[in-house]
């Protein structure tokens, strides 16, 4: 039987972060995955990331990806792909088949970081070819280099589903329209504001209600649901899709915890059926630790933060840590942690009325229903400078509306003109004082993509609107286009001054177009003629 | 390798559902080119994809058909854990072809129940 100090089961960014943990701690480190590929779902992840510097934030996630490997690689951890774990017994064994063979190997710790599936939403014809799960389009687009569908419509708008959807749009491939059965948008307003501002409609208290087609889809049918879920006759909706894309949520993947014996609750707030842990992630049972969605689901960015705790407990029952450095290692990461957990959309404020921000600024309820903040709104937010400030030369404006945790900007910034504080989830602000550069690494820092750079202070009629641009073909210098609002109505022509993509922007571009002065505060997409 | 450009002599179909020019990740690192079957016909596709990609780059939608109802069937999780997209490869049933390697020669056949069609009582 094959020994080693920690077993890790699921290689994805709890895991490998649990791996690369406990390995510099000086442990003999095994990891198992399923997959042929490492990362989990991290290379799938071609976004940047929410968060501060310290969580990764502004990198894209197969890039976060590469780094945990090589850095897992050069700890000397050794992950075995391809391989299954088909159990987990008592005193910290477990079985692994690898190709056809099954093997016996034992551990001091157990971390089972195996992650999540999706949620299904059976509809009629939801067995139809073309019916694919949010994953499925990124693993095919994003790892493949093959477009899930010509025309997709997304049914939900989670986060999943924004980001999915966005995504399909980067590969090429139309999005119909995001569709979700709650009267707001699930997932962040940013997520939402860089699909609207492409002309694309969100179809909130909607639902699914048949594909159609006989051998492959044709055609969806959506229909309106009341407050009780209920359908509204006559209210259904035809649109002419090939593939339809559901993304309605994760549940944790806890089948293993469960049939090692570790005492499992059904936690809603969770996800679905979790091991009970306690706040190191250790289950009931001495030495089997859970890290990451399996233990409820939340982001990759948490799952790492989750990874590392389990891993340093790992490292302190085998006596590689001291008492101490463990105490100061989990208070930095869990104090990491709980920056993550604040805001609008933490999991502890789950189903409490979205009104106003923890600053008291009137939430827009055109973003959380239509994806998109309204004109006569968006001035009433601090990261938005007023009409004198603008009239005095170049000023980002940043449309950053909830609170969510994620403060690039004012790293961004070197002359310090965005301000978010230590608190994350806090809207940013604009410092009056101090003078815009027009620099720009605001625009491409962003995750949300939510700033932009305004110029009301060009010649003639003019004002310069400079978006960040992450579509192919990227448009050039000189090329004339029209210009579109948040919500993506046509507002006039727009003629494109200069396009920048720098090394630190990481491929997102910053696009400035010139338009007619009256819409400096309301043009944010170009598309070309 | 070779990045993933698809040749003169391919499909429309597989010009417009290959991804060409990324905005993120630029071209697409592939294996070499091959040629395969599906149902007798050859299709091309690249080395060590998985042959639900190269399915679905070809525009190959159904997968098999359900034994007792013959309902179609294709790509549904893509990571091997939802058994939709089953096909018979190269004789064996029950495939997983979203994790299964693309290789030169491969015979992929559509999949009615458990067996090929002709075999269907």
């Amino acid at each position: 039987m094959e020994r080693y100090d920690l077993i890790v089961i699921g290689a994805g960014p709890a895991g490998l972060s649990a791996a690369i943990e406990a390995a510099s701690a000086g442990m003999s480190v095994v990891v198992y995955d399923e997959n042929s590929r490492p990362g989990g779902q991290l290379f799938k992840q071609i976004h940047k990331f929410f968060g501060s510097r310290e969580h990764k934030a502004k990198e894209r996630g197969f890039r976060i990806g590469e780094k945990l490997l090589a850095e897992a690689n050069d700890l000397g951890v050794k992950v075995m792909l391809s391989s299954t774990v088909l159990g987990v017994y008592e005193n910290r064994e477990i079985t692994v088949m690898t190709a056809s063979q099954v093997n016996h190997v034992k551990a001091s710790s157990i971390i089972i970081a195996t992650g999540a599936s999706e949620n299904m939403l059976p509809f009629k014809g939801w067995t139809l070819p073309g019916v694919i799960g949010a994953g499925a389009a990124q693993t095919m687009m994003n790892l493949h280099g093959v477009r899930p569908g010509k025309r997709v419509l997304m049914i939900g708008s989670g986060n999943v589903g924004l980001v999915v959807g966005y995504q399909i749009m980067q590969a090429g491939c139309t999005l119909a329209a995001v569709v979700d059965a709650s009267p707001t948008i699930g997932g962040y307003g940013v997520h939402a504001a860089k699909i609207a501002r492409t002309g694309l409609p969100f179809y909130t208290s909607h639902t699914i209600k048949e594909a159609h087609g006989s051998d492959r889809v044709e055609a969806a049918t959506i229909v309106e649901v009341d407050k009780s879920w209920n359908p509204v006759p006559g209210s259904e909706k035809r649109i002419e899709i090939d593939t339809i894309c559901i993304a309605v949520g994760l549940k944790p993947m806890s089948q293993l915890a469960a049939m090692a014996g570790c005492v499992m609750e059904e936690n809603p707030l969770k996800g679905g059926v979790v091991p009970v842990c306690d706040e190191f992630g250790e289950t009931s049972l001495a030495g089997v630790f859970v890290a990451g969605d399996v233990a409820g689901i939340e982001e990759a960015s948490s799952a790492m933060i989750q990874g590392k705790i389990a891993g340093a407990a790992s490292a302190l029952r085998m006596g590689c840590i001291s008492e101490d450095i463990f105490k100061s290692k989990c208070t930095e990461y869990r104090r990491s942690l709980e920056q993550l957990r604040e805001g609008m959309f933490a999991h502890k404020n789950r189903g409490k009325p979205k009104e106003s921000t923890d600053e008291g600024f009137k939430l827009s309820q055109s973003l959380l229903q239509r994806g998109f903040v309204a004109d006569v709104e968006i001035s009433h937010y601090p990261g938005v400078p007023p009409a004198e400030k603008r009239a005095r030369g170049i000023v980002p404006v940043i449309e950053c509306t909830q609170n969510i945790p994620c403060d690039p900007c004012q790293d961004a910034c070197r002359k310090g003109c965005i301000k978010v504080g230590t608190t994350i989830t806090k809207l940013p602000e604009i410092d009056a004082a101090v003078e815009c550069t027009g620099c720009g690494m605001c625009v491409v820092s962003c995750p949300g993509q939510a700033i932009f750079l305004i110029n009301e202070c060009v010649e003639g009629d003019f004002a310069n609107v400079s978006i960040p641009y992450e579509f192919h073909p990227l448009p050039n210098k000189g090329d004339k286009g029209i210009a579109l609002s948040r919500s993506g109505e046509y507002l006039g022509e727009a003629e494109v001054i200069s396009v920048v993509t720098s090394r630190a922007s990481d491929e997102t571009s910053m696009l400035t177009m010139r338009v007619c002065g009256e819409l400096s505060m309301k043009a944010r997409f170009f598309r070309a003629n | 390798m070779c990045s993933a450009s698809v040749s003169d002599s391919a499909s429309d179909e597989e010009n417009i559902m290959r991804i060409q020019n990324h905005p993120i990740l630029k071209q697409f690192e592939k294996g070499k080119a091959v040629s395969f079957y599906f149902d007798g016909r050859i299709l091309e596709g690249f080395e060590d994809e998985p042959i639900a990609v190269a399915l679905k780059a070809n525009g190959v939608m159904v997968h098999r058909y359900t034994s007792r109802d013959r309902k179609p069937r294709g790509i549904f999780c893509a990571i091997g854990r939802c058994t939709d997209c089953v096909m018979i490869v190269d004789g064996k049933p029950n495939v997983r072809t979203c994790i299964t390697p693309l290789r030169e020669g491969m015979k992929i056949e559509t999949q009615y129940g458990v067996s090929k069609e002709d075999q269907v009582k």
